[in-house]
């Protein structure tokens, strides 16, 4: 039975998806209800605009930069100041973009009526009859340059200290390295107090231990360089 | 739904799909070739001595810069295609370049330093007929345009139209040329073939005609392919049918008939400069071989040289001095070389050189040291176009280079003494079909190769050979570490990574292929998938335009030491067809003989049969539903015998409609089983497409979040057909696609997409389809996917069978919106299909995405629950996202993005894709990482230098505990 409801709830999910469309072409305003009656004679108008990518020279990119209508229907070719021009086209609707392989311009919708009356607008597929207004002759403007790369994960001293096992491990070294010295030892009550919990820590009094190698060898290391009196108590200590 | 697409964002950074490129990855493993396509106008920038332009406007529309010293291109502007975008005629001026397009539509300066427009003016409707510059006091100030019945007249530096005026009685006379000799007159002539010439003379202010007159010349049909315009104003013309020219001088007053001299036809002559007249030196050519050099001087020609035989002639101006260059056959047209090659003792190759000599055109001496060799290739065409570009010399004496083209397609730029400064393949820019063929092994692989597949023989032998092997394979490390090196020590730039024949074999991973590419103008290519050398070419002549390829490997490269074979069926429009084979590794033509094709062919089919020599047998079925096997021993028709039963196959007649299943009869004639007809009054059929017989599926189901497993339907004779309706009104027109088993003829599903239309791109694989139609009514394109599943369980496990199938599958379907258009789409393949799939859409800018195909999954839940989580999958969301990250060739766009070949490579998580078009790009994608091989980003020095560092840590903390112990051992 399983089957068969997945199946039901995906026809009620395209059901459903129908729906949303239909409400979302209700009234189509103005100039794009004659959009697919198709260019049956008729009179031809030019789409106008300009592109703009800011801090670039346009000699550098207009050459290997192109205007599309409708994904190549139309063609126009960008002057080299980057103003363009598409000529012969038939009233309707149209997405006109700029495409260059190196800068990345948003598309624009242009509708034109039969009567060769003009405006731009945002390019919304899933709201058809959403009216952005956008200026007209159309003003792209580049958004800056594609990023086709993604970034290589590339080993750093931040990214290797905040990796949870380093913490693990650097924490408690300092927590061993530290404690002894903040703690105050000379306190008999604290002394017995460890000396307890050291036992029950470490059952078998006869294993090495690394809590106790590793004091060993800092207080060695600190005796050398001076801290002399403090590094041998702890020392005589932990010996005991 | 921002909110929705917010979380959707969020949802593919947390699965992070890899189908991206890393910026130091470019360039390692993928390459680009561009082409330009058949040239028709080339022009050489001789405004300065130091520019290296060359623009071309070739047949695919393009206008592009080529840079003369190399080849390579500096812009290119792809127009649309079809008349719309053709290119009529190309001028050149100073740095401007004026194009006309589109039948006279419109009339575009470039700047061609930059490769932008200077300016665009739209021209009244009207056919093209000619376009040249005006000059006034020696400076061009105009361009003149003739359309059919009008002649405009416009600014060079602005195109803002002068004038423009009808043509007198342009429904009866044909106006094909404008003249005009730079003293300020516009002259436009005018035919009435057969009967006289129309000759209006236009003031060049305001356009008023000042003269008309015409002259009778009841012999001529056509200004343009048997006059030209020579010295100041006379006007000659060639009659074909009595070997006679005619003279007349525009602007004699009151002379009415064209004074005969005699000959034969095609004239060429050459105007320097557009502010001047012509020159009055030009060339007759009398026969496709011969050529003369003559002189008018006073109403009187005069033969300045005579050259005879020769191929191509051509004049080309610099400076002050303009020069004759002619083509003709060296002395000993034919050398012949004999080759000693390890299969046949003597080879015969036969080159074939011409001598390309410049001439001085007004006396017609021979200019020493001007002679250029052309060698032509043997597998190629004969010379087609000639263009010379000549500058002057220090010594104020003339050097040239001259630009070649052949019947192929090869575009060759020539030095003296007959160096090829750079060579273009530019039948590349209209491959129609193409294969992957496998390299061969090297000696050593073959041998090791070997020993496993032999039956033992002993146990000391098989020692022995192991070890011997082993031995060979040292031998080949050490002179592999050797080379390594050696290539070492020299500087980086000298060590040339060339593929030859001798370097060709195949990699570790099988990643390195050689591509078999058929071009449209019937020459085919060996091209290495690694580097993207042409490795051979072989020119096939008598190839009709408008062809249909078929290119099929029917022995790979495993079976040595047979060599790989692969064929080509060729239809021509009738659907006659010729089979072409050959070794796709080294171009050979094979010498097998080929079955004659008497009949029409319908259908070919490549069957996994094999003949006792490992080659697939290929059967060929003709108009009258009989089959011709291919090769076609008596081992092949035994075993057909024996699966006659087992294969069947279908047609589709698309003009009426119907599909049709048909059974092999043991006699090898067939017999009809079933048959579909899909009205054509109401849709027409748009494609059919099976299933790509080298896929693998490895899963058979899905595990589902409750983890029980649904079943895929992998049904491999199921064909998927697309129609569209003929009505093509917004809200009735749709795309209808029909699932059908191929052996059984049974509509296993069938789906109507409303108010959509084409352009319908479609891929059937695995257990789905995916098409994409454009939604009339939203004004966008959608994709659709439908996903075909048995079920919980599985009927039959072990082997499908078409007949045996009692329950229909389950088909699951969803929709989703793209945002942009598409040209082509293909999937991804693997070896052997563990990987996951994604799709390859090529896009109009010229970019492929490489979209996962977890995107298209009709279980996409609208509102994820732990289960889907569980499966992975993404909530559904209407809009299919485009990410510049998924472009796998990055800024290499691939114009008109004609084809995606997908193939499997070695490895499992790579696939190899070529897109081809206009241009051809060559790569590797990942669809689920790499994960049977170490990333390029490896990092191999933190690994080792963690493992030493660990090393070293140890010994010293070693030591240190012994000197501890030691230590506390004394105290």
């Amino acid at each position: 039975m399983q089957p068969l409801s997945r199946a039901v709830e995906v026809f009620l999910l395209l059901q459903s998806l129908s729906v949303v469309s239909c409400t979302f072409s209700d009234p189509d305003s103005g100039p794009s209800a004659g959009a697919g009656a198709g260019p049956a004679g008729g009179d031809r108008f030019k789409i106008e605009g300009r592109a703009i990518v800011s801090g670039v020279k346009s000699q550098e990119w207009v050459s290997s930069a192109r205007v599309l209508v409708e994904g190549g229907e139309y063609v126009g070719f960008l002057r080299t100041d980057g103003s363009f021009a598409v000529h012969d086209v038939p009233s309707g609707s149209y997405v006109v973009e700029v495409i260059s392989p190196s800068y990345r311009f948003e598309p624009a919708r242009v509708d034109i009526t039969s009567k060769g009356k003009m405006r731009a607008r945002l390019v919304n597929y899933i709201k058809t009859s959403e009216v952005l207004r956008q200026p007209y002759p159309l003003q792209l403007r580049s958004s800056g340059p594609h990023t086709y790369f993604m970034k290589r994960e590339t080993w750093g001293w931040t990214d290797f200290l905040m990796n949870p096992m380093v913490m693990m491990m650097v924490l408690p070294l300092l927590i061993i390295v530290l404690l002894p010295k903040v703690v105050n030892t000379n306190d008999p009550e604290m002394r017995k107090e460890m000396e307890q919990s050291m036992n029950m820590l470490n059952p078998n009094p006869e294993l090495p231990d690394v809590s106790e190698f590793m004091t060993k060898l800092f207080s060695k290391g600190s005796s050398k360089t001076g801290g002399g009196s403090k590094g041998s108590r702890n020392a005589a200590l932990k010996r005991r | 739904m921002a909110g929705l697409c917010s979380v959707f964002s969020v949802c593919l950074c947390l699965l992070g799909f890899s189908a991206a490129v890393f910026e130091d990855q470019v360039g390692k493993f993928d390459w680009r070739q561009q082409f330009v396509g058949k040239v028709q106008f080339a022009l050489f920038d001789t405004h300065s001595q130091a520019s290296k332009k060359l623009l071309v406007a070739t047949e695919k529309n393009i206008f592009a810069s080529l840079n003369s010293r190399t080849g390579d291109l500096f812009w290119r502007h792809v127009d649309k295609t079809g008349p719309d975008g053709h290119i009529n005629t190309l001028m050149m001026h100073g740095q401007d370049a004026v194009v006309v397009v589109g039948n006279g539509r419109l009339l575009r300066s470039w700047e061609t330093t930059v490769g932008g427009l200077n300016w665009e003016t739209v021209l009244d409707t009207g056919s093209f007929q000619s376009a040249a510059y005006i000059g006034v006091q020696d400076v061009v100030r105009y361009v003149a345009v003739l359309k059919k019945s009008a002649i405009s007249l416009h600014y060079l530096s602005s195109g803002h139209q002068k004038w423009v005026e009808n043509l007198p009685e342009s429904d009866t006379v044909q106006y094909q040329t404008v003249y005009s000799g730079g003293n300020g007159q516009v002259f436009v002539l005018g035919v009435v073939p057969n009967s006289h010439i129309v000759i209006v003379e236009y003031n060049i202010e305001d356009g008023e005609i000042m003269k008309q007159k015409s002259v009778a010349a009841p012999w001529l049909s056509s200004l343009q392919s048997s006059c030209v315009m020579v010295g100041s104003g006379v006007l000659l013309c060639a009659d074909p049918t009595t070997k006679s020219l005619y003279t007349f001088p525009l602007q004699s007053a009151d002379q009415t008939t064209m004074t005969p001299i005699l000959l034969e036809p095609v004239l060429i002559s050459t105007q320097p400069h557009p502010a001047r007249p012509p020159l009055s030196e030009f060339f007759l050519q009398l026969g496709p071989d011969y050529h003369i050099l003559l002189q008018l001087k006073d109403g009187l020609v005069s033969t300045l040289r005579d050259f005879n035989p020769s191929y191509l002639v051509a004049f080309a101006t610099t400076g002050e001095k303009t020069v004759a260059a002619v083509m003709s056959p060296k002395n000993e047209t034919v050398s012949i070389l004999f080759i000693l090659s390890n299969s046949d003792p003597f080879h015969l190759h036969t080159y074939s050189a011409s001598v390309i000599n410049l001439y001085s055109a007004d006396t017609g001496r021979r200019l020493l040291d001007t002679t250029i060799i052309y060698s032509m290739d043997p597998n190629g065409g004969k010379p087609a176009k000639l263009y010379i570009h000549t500058f002057l010399k220090k010594d104020d004496s003339v050097g040239y280079r001259v630009l070649v083209q052949t019947e192929d397609l090869v575009l060759t730029f020539l030095q003296q003494p007959g160096r090829v400064v750079w060579s273009r393949e530019e039948a590349l820019a209209d491959v129609v079909t193409m294969e992957m063929v496998d390299l061969p092994l090297t000696g050593t692989q073959a041998e090791l190769e070997g020993e496993f597949g032999k039956k033992a023989d002993g146990l000391l032998p098989m020692v022995l050979k192991r070890l011997s092997s082993q031995f060979i394979l040292l031998q080949a490390w050490m002179s592999h570490l050797w080379k390594l090196f050696y290539d070492a020590r020299k500087p980086r730039s000298h060590v040339k990574n060339e593929v030859t024949f001798e370097t060709l074999s195949r990699d570790e991973f099988n990643l390195q292929k050689m591509m078999v590419m058929v071009t449209a103008s019937g020459k085919l290519f060996g091209i290495d998938s690694k580097s993207g050398t042409v490795l051979w070419k072989q020119y096939l002549e008598n190839i009709q335009p408008n062809s249909v390829f078929k290119l099929m490997v029917q022995r790979t490269t495993a079976h040595f030491p047979h060599p790989p074979q692969c064929t080509l069926l060729v239809k021509d429009k009738v659907g006659l067809g010729s089979l072409y084979v050959f070794n796709p590794i080294f171009g050979k033509k094979s010498h097998i003989s080929v079955p004659a094709l008497p009949r029409p062919i319908l259908q070919s089919l490549l069957l996994p049969l094999m003949d006792q020599d490992y080659s697939k047998v290929l059967l060929l079925i003709d108009d009258q539903y009989k089959v011709t096997a291919f090769p076609s021993t008596k081992n092949v028709l035994q075993q057909l015998q024996e699966m006659a039963s087992s294969i069947f196959f279908y047609l589709v007649d698309s003009s009426q409609g119907r599909l049709s299943g048909f059974r092999l009869r043991k006699d090898l004639s067939t017999e009809l089983i079933w048959e579909v007809v899909i009205p054509t009054e109401v849709q027409k059929i748009v494609g059919v497409k099976g299933k790509r017989a080298n896929e693998h599926v490895h899963s058979q189901g899905r595990v589902m979040g409750d983890r029980s497993v649904l079943y895929k339907y992998l049904n491999p004779n199921l064909l998927a057909v697309v129609t569209e309706s003929t009505d093509s009104h917004q809200e009735r027109s749709f795309v209808g696609i029909f699932l059908i088993d191929g052996v059984t003829g049974r509509i296993v599903h069938e789906a109507v997409q409303r108010k959509a239309r084409r352009p319908v791109h479609f891929v059937h694989s695995e257990n789905w389809v995916v098409y994409v139609y454009w939604n009339t009514k939203s004004r966008r394109n959608e994709f659709s996917v439908l996903e075909l599943f048995e079920g919980m369980e599985l009927y039959n496990s072990t082997v499908f069978s078409s007949l045996d199938r009692p329950r229909p599958p389950q088909v699951l379907q969803q929709s989703y919106i793209f945002p942009s258009p598409i040209s082509t789409l293909e999937a991804t393949l693997t070896e052997k299909g563990i990987t996951s799939r994604h799709l390859l859409v090529g896009l109009p800018s010229g970019a492929i995405v490489s979209l996962p195909k977890m995107f298209l999954d009709p279980r996409r839940p609208e509102v994820a629950s732990d289960q889907s989580r569980e499966e992975n999958l993404i909530p559904y969301s209407p809009e299919m996202p485009i990410r510049t990250e998924w472009f796998i060739n990055y800024n290499q766009t691939v114009s008109r993005v004609r084809g995606i070949y997908t193939a499997p490579s070695g490895l499992e998580s790579t696939c190899l894709v070529v897109a081809y078009g206009l241009d051809i790009y060559q790569t590797r994608v990942y669809p689920s990482k790499q994960f049977d091989v170490l990333k390029d980003d490896y990092d191999y020095v933190l690994i080792s230098s963690v493992l030493l560092g660990l090393f070293f840590a140890t010994m010293i903390s070693k030591r240190l505990a012994e000197v501890k112990l030691l230590n506390r051992a004394w105290r």
